[in-house]
């Protein structure tokens, strides 16, 4: 059961619109290492752990990632507010505005549609967690690359925030890896697939 | 300071058991949740933890805009970075008492805004004359500075 906060995790406020900077940070709504994929990664790969300590982490960094999905869609939609039909066609938008308008839809920079494609759920503690791990740092660099195109202060204090917190997932990722190690065969980590062999 | 520096050196470097095993990734676990920020602080540079907080081109956000909202965000966000923490540290018995603390000052920070701003989840609507839900902003939208 989720319950809705009337708050973000940390402030959006864009003083100045800027469709040419939305066109590029939507992709962390909906791109290959966007915080929606993040979330449903985590959310969905819950169900397979067989450790409590897994359980836990994955719904908790779950959950944070579908509130950092909220702060991504606040950027965008606070970017692409009162923008005129001139504006719209010089900062290359376009595209974009054509099928949703100034709406937010969870899609990659390219244009191309959030796919579950992009994560992944195998079923397997050691494969999950270290899909998990990859795609932390994933995000983490789409997060430089946006700090590396966009000189907008108001927007790269959030996105710092966020590129942040993936860093701290990383190691919370990798000690949840090491809880589980130890719970398995020490002379044999392969032995079995504890998510399914009992 | 020297106490912090060498606190954040040690888990810097972690430790691996010995031996480690072969064919599998390792990431040391982090000893200790000290040093920390203070809350505001924290919520700024998105970690409560000093030596995870590793910033692109080492360049660090400014401080945030003290408002009853911020204040509140910090002690959540401290709230949600303990969390994590003691996923994987359930044991840090240090750690579960000041994450009752922070507890003790979020259900106060909580009070308070919803007493100035109106409801943030839906049941705090508790004991209200009126549906407040309902009332803007609503979080996306945008606030000027000031504007809460
Ligand atoms: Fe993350």
């Amino acid at each position: 059961m989720f319950v809705y906060e009337k708050k973000l995790q940390f402030p959006v406020k864009i003083a100045n619109p800027n469709p040419k900077l939305a066109k590029i940070i939507i992709s962390q709504v909906g791109g290959p290492d966007g915080e929606l994929g993040a979330s449903m990664r985590y959310l969905n790969q819950r169900y397979s752990m067989p450790y409590d300590e897994l359980k836990g982490l994955l719904t908790d960094i779950g959950t944070e990632e579908l509130g950092h999905m909220e702060m991504v869609a606040a950027i965008i939609h606070q970017l692409t507010r009162k923008m005129s039909t001139e504006e719209i066609l010089r900062s290359g938008l376009d595209a974009y505005f054509v099928d949703h308008t100034a709406g937010v839809y969870p899609t990659a920079a390219s244009g191309f549609p959030w796919s579950a494609a992009s994560m992944a759920v195998k079923g397997d503690v050691l494969a999950d967690l270290n899909e998990d791990l990859a795609a932390e740092q994933k995000a983490r660099v789409t997060y430089d690359n946006i700090l590396r195109l966009s000189d907008d202060p108001d927007v790269n204090q959030v996105i710092r925030y966020l590129r942040e917190r993936e860093i701290v997932h990383y190691q919370r990722f990798g000690e949840g890896l090491r809880l589980a190690m130890e719970k398995m065969d020490q002379k044999n980590l392969y032995a079995v697939n504890p998510s399914f062999d009992r | 300071m020297e106490k912090q520096c060498a606190a954040m050196e040690r888990w810097r470097l972690g430790s691996l058991p010995d031996p480690a095993p072969l064919a599998a990734a390792y990431i040391p676990m982090q000893e200790g949740a000290e040093p920390r920020y203070v809350p505001q602080e924290a919520l700024s540079r998105g970690t409560l933890f000093p030596g995870l907080d590793l910033p692109f081109l080492h360049v660090v956000n400014p401080d945030l805009e003290q408002t009853p909202m911020t204040e509140m965000m910090a002690i959540d966000f401290v709230a949600d970075e303990l969390e994590l923490y003691l996923d994987t540290h359930p044991g840090d018995t240090e750690i579960f008492a000041l994450y009752q603390t922070i507890l003790a000052m979020q259900k106060e920070a909580r009070d308070r805004m919803v007493r100035l701003c109106g409801p943030i989840c839906q049941t705090d609507q508790l004991g209200m004359e009126r549906y407040a839900w309902l009332e803007a902003p609503w979080p996306w939208e945008y606030r000027k500075r000031g504007e809460g």
